[in-house]
């Protein structure tokens, strides 16, 4: 009776937390429905998770009825051990949330990744380990063990590499092993291999297999990673987005559970089409980003130092000059870069604006789709400083307007703005829309140093005669020249 | 054999331009190309025949023989009957064409087998701005207009404060501000006159604050931007609330220039007869729509009347009143797009493939190449956007690509469909049933992210983030169904790691779509 009913109790709980996700999903598609959104998702992950708790609690307590070959375990550890891991993850997930700063959000959504593609492999490990009950069919169980294992490992170690890149901890630009197309299809034909020989085995005697093959995958995984360059960075992280969201969908196949392939799906696909967005954003391929690591081509590279350098004279120019330039212009255009991030100059930007338009002036902002580390990331830092997101325009909206603008400041931007993308084939962010700021009458960049940005090339937008560099660490000039335009 | 490119006398009444500068004839010269031009074809613009000769064009007595012997002809107007007959077989021609309003002609260009391109057809993207002469001779058109009905505005246009008294500044009113508007605009402020503007597209408003107009809202359900940016018809409600709006700012305006077209259709009537009779004594109005109609009834084409005591000017040749200016940068223009149809190494060469010469061409070797297959790209009805299309990926050959991928997904429709057959009568009885809810939840996940604005990618992700934490439920699933300690002791690591993730993952987001305001 009792059985019966917390049967039916879980399959309504997963069909309406299924159902809130994909509302949450939804609802994070617009800012008007977005925090409504995030609640509903809480909402169903807190349904989901109480539901399946009750069950767990059933089946335990009343072991001798549901489960004949009862292990020796006590309940009582399964409990504790249950109890200590939820409340433990959700303190340890709660600090890490209330601490993080809004410019390492990046690495803190990378890392996040890795924790499902782990919890992913010991889900299937545990599972391969318990004895199942069912002999027919066996081969599909294990199957599914295998490739929940596998996308699980991947996941989890690319994620890794991928926060280790956005931290700086290991260098931005990509490893390009030679023949690393032929390594990965080896790493892929081994793990075939392995699925072969892991399926001869009964009980639990394939687990030397399956371990093998997860050392693979997590090789596999982190040189998959290691290959894409800092450019590509966002899509990457949307991609492990995806992965965990596959992984998940293939615990549940393992496990039998409706709500995990669902929601793992909807993650999955939802996390691939976010990945193709922002590829169609940088014209180029999701192949490419996956496997190619950012403008590998050699002959790019060769002539990237000498001929098609354009290395003529910079204009520097000075705090003073910009601020009475801005408090002359009629219309300003600000581009945030990862720049602005790191030197969290967010808010003097922001304060700079907001003085701006108290004297009248028409300031916006505009994004490109790739800007920061993260789709998105200047929209969060902008909003974060208390940026009206009516003025922060999106680089479509945006880029017919520059030729109608007077002053453009670059804060911290470096590829996003670099002319070669449109004209220099030879160029490999050759073909990515860019903003076009060049068009403006006037572009002043603030850079740290000549040194080129995170893709490694040399931007021939400091050697136009309308562009003017402010050199200095962003928040120190963005600071004096908010000293400058109060005065 | 090079090339032969003629450009003729303008024949229409009181077109003053011609298509060519000895500036671009020297361009087109270098393109490998000989020129000739009819005597007396630049005289009205300013360009006597020597400065041609000079420039390195031949001058050929009569149209006649220009039009007998040229294998590209370069025009302003589109050519008249008698011109095509005069025309070599097989030849080609470049010019403003309207082929909507003139099937006439392209049935006997046809007749004729010949190529025709037409300058008012060229595709309104970021590459083909330097080819777009419509902007160029409207921007004229606009500055002109202004300078029109300052003549006959018998007062000042700015403010005074003289010894003999206070003059108050003229009050200009523009409708529709496109290149013509905006131009129009731009030269009213800078005589000093207060502009008001007024246009159905609420992104205009931008535009027009950026050149010191007042800009004239419309609130009215329907949205007015339509494909490649041009305002579409309306209602006749709509139309009705559109002229109260500008009856009401007419009546108290000394000057208005109107502009508003529909591209194919008759100009709309924002300017009634009543909003006339209310206007000042001594107004003046442009109405630069005269020639599709005009947008006010009491405008006569071609000429300056008197009504009600306001002065209304229907000239349909601003352009050529600037027959100088409007030259040279006609001739710049037709130059831009004749030079891409002369690849390097190559002759004269028309690329299908070219967004450009696609939207352009009208007939080729004498058969209907218009109109081009569309493009519907416009702007996604929620977002106001302005003209976004243009910016992405113009004339990366869209349309091939998206074919591939159609085939492409059939194949692995097809892949598919034959796994799925295969996993039905292998595998397990649920095994089936999970596939189909994993595929169903794959279509719901796609369609449900489409939409989301760029500015909410990091939210989003962080969101879907938390979700797959749901991994947990199976670290859950694990641990109560009664496995090993070892198997145990995984599953509650897994579920220590998912619900760090769910917990951090969902607070994150939350924290995040906190600061985001308006």
């Amino acid at each position: 009776m009792t059985v019966e009913f917390l049967g039916t109790l879980r399959g309504l709980s997963y069909l309406a937390a299924g159902m809130l996700f994909i509302l949450s999903l939804r609802g994070l598609s617009t800012q008007e429905s977005a925090r409504r959104g995030n609640l509903l998702g809480t909402v169903g992950m807190g349904l989901a998770v109480i539901v399946t708790a009750l069950v767990f609690l059933a089946s335990v307590i009343g072991r001798d009825t549901s489960a004949p070959e009862a292990a020796a375990a006590a309940p009582t550890m399964a409990m504790g051990l249950l109890a200590a891991a939820l409340i433990g993850g959700g303190a340890v997930g709660a600090l890490l949330a209330s601490r993080v700063a809004m410019t390492s959000m990046p690495e803190l959504v990378a890392i996040l990744h890795s924790f499902v593609g782990a919890a992913a492999v010991l889900v299937g490990i545990a599972t391969y380990l318990q004895p199942s009950g069912i002999e027919e069919h066996r081969a599909v169980h294990l199957v599914e063990i295998y490739v929940g294992i596998l996308v699980g490992a991947v996941t989890f170690s690319g994620s890794v590499v991928a926060f280790t890149k956005l931290r700086g901890i290991v260098g931005s630009r990509p490893l390009m092993l030679p023949g690393r197309h032929a390594l990965n299809a080896a790493m892929v034909i081994g793990s075939i291999v392995l699925a072969a020989m892991f399926l001869q085995q009964p009980g639990a005697d394939g687990l030397p297999y399956l371990l093998i093959m997860t050392g693979i995958a997590l090789i596999l995984g982190i040189h998959l990673v290691m290959a894409i360059g800092g450019g590509d960075m966002p899509v990457v992280v949307s991609l492990l987005n995806s992965y965990s969201g596959w992984a998940a969908a293939a615990a549940g196949f393992m496990l039998s559970n409706d709500l995990l392939i669902v929601t793992g799906a909807l993650v999955g696909s939802s996390g691939a089409i976010l990945s193709m967005i922002m590829c169609r954003a940088m014209n180029r391929s999701i192949w490419n980003v996956v496997f190619g690591g950012f403008g590998a081509p050699p002959k790019a590279a060769a002539k990237g130092d000498g001929a098609a350098a354009p290395a003529g004279k910079i204009n520097e120019t000075s705090v003073k000059e910009v601020a009475e330039q801005l408090l002359g212009s009629k219309n300003v255009i600000i581009v945030p870069g990862y720049g602005m991030a790191v030197a969290q100059a967010q808010h003097a930007v922001k304060d700079i604006s907001s003085l701006l338009i108290e004297k009248g002036v028409n300031v916006r902002y505009a994004i490109h789709p790739v800007a920061g580390r993260l789709p998105g990331h200047m929209n969060v830092l902008l909003a974060e400083a208390n940026v009206s997101y009516e003025i922060v325009k999106e680089m479509e909206e945006i880029n017919e307007d520059f030729a109608h603008t007077d002053m453009v400041l670059v804060i911290g931007a470096n590829d996003i703005v670099n002319p070669s993308a449109l004209d220099d084939a030879s160029s490999p962010i050759y073909g990515m829309p860019v903003l076009e700021v060049w068009k403006a009458a006037r572009v002043i960049m603030l850079k740290r140093s000549m040194n080129a940005g995170y893709a490694g090339i040399d931007n021939p937008l400091t050697y136009r005669d309308n562009t003017y560099m402010l050199f200095g660490d962003a928040r120190k000039s963005v600071t004096s020249l908010l000293t400058e335009l109060r005065a | 054999m090079s090339t032969k490119v003629g450009i003729p006398k303008e024949t229409f009444p009181r077109e003053r331009r011609v298509a060519a500068s000895p500036d671009t004839v020297q361009k087109l010269i270098k393109l490998g190309v000989e020129i000739s031009i009819e005597a007396g074809a630049g005289v009205a613009a300013g360009f006597p025949d020597e400065v041609f000769a000079e420039a390195g064009a031949q001058i050929v007595p009569t149209a006649a023989a220009l039009w007998g012997q040229a294998d590209l002809i370069l025009k302003v107007r589109p050519p008249s009957l008698a011109e095509i007959d005069m025309m070599k077989p097989g030849a080609a021609l470049i010019g403003f064409f309207w082929p909507a309003q003139n099937k006439a002609l392209i049935d006997r260009l046809a007749a004729r087998k010949a190529t025709v391109l037409a300058m008012d057809a060229v595709p309104r993207i970021t590459r083909a701005q330097r080819m777009d002469a419509l902007s160029a001779m409207a921007n004229i058109a606009g500055y002109r207009a202004v300078l029109e009905a300052a003549g006959h505005f018998e007062r000042f246009l700015p403010g005074q404060i003289t010894a003999a008294g206070k003059v108050k500044p003229a009050q200009v009113l523009v409708l529709g501000a496109g290149v013509a508007g905006l131009a129009a605009i731009a030269a009213a402020k800078s005589l000093g006159a207060v502009v008001k503007a007024f246009d159905t597209r609420a992104a205009a408003r931008e535009q027009v604050e950026s050149l010191g107009g007042q800009f004239i809202p419309f609130d009215f359900k329907e949205e007015g931007e339509g494909q490649g940016g041009y305002a579409k018809e309306m209602s006749a409600a709509y139309l009705a609330a559109e002229q109260a709006l500008i009856a009401g700012h007419a009546e108290r305006s000394d000057i208005v220039i109107s502009t508003a077209l529909i591209p194919g259709k008759p100009a709309p009537v924002l300017l009634t007869s009543g909003a006339v009779v209310a206007m000042p004594h001594g107004a003046v109005i442009v109405d630069m729509a005269a020639e599709q109609g005009g947008n006010c009834p009491l405008t006569e084409r071609d000429a300056v009347v008197e009504k009600y005591g306001v002065t209304i000017i229907g000239h349909t040749d601003l352009p050529s009143r600037m027959a100088r200016q409007s030259s040279e940068l006609y001739a710049m223009t037709i130059f831009n797009l004749t030079e891409s149809l002369f690849p390097k190494e190559k002759g004269f060469t028309i690329d299908l493939e070219d967004e450009i010469h696609r939207g352009a061409l009208i007939l080729k070797d004498g058969a209907l190449m218009w109109p081009p297959p569309p493009r519907p790209k416009p702007p996604a009805p929620a977002a106001p956007k302005v003209e976004a299309p243009k910016a992405l990926g113009a004339g990366h050959g869209a349309g091939p690509a998206e074919k591939k991928k159609g085939i492409g997904g059939r194949v692995a429709g097809a892949v598919l469909v034959v796994l799925l057959t295969a996993a039905g009568l292998a595998g397990p009885p649920d095994f089936l049933q999970h596939l189909t809810v994993f595929l169903l939840a794959c279509v719901v996940g796609w369609h449900v992210v489409w939409n989301v604005t760029p500015a909410l990618h990091t939210p989003l992700m962080s969101v879907t983030n938390a979700i797959s934490g749901i991994i947990l439920v199976g670290g859950m699933v694990v641990l109560g169904s009664g496995a090993g300690a070892v198997a145990n002791v995984l599953a509650a690591a897994a579920v220590l790691l998912a619900a760090i993730n769910v917990a951090g993952g969902f607070l994150v987001t939350q924290r995040m779509l906190r600061m985001f305001r308006k």
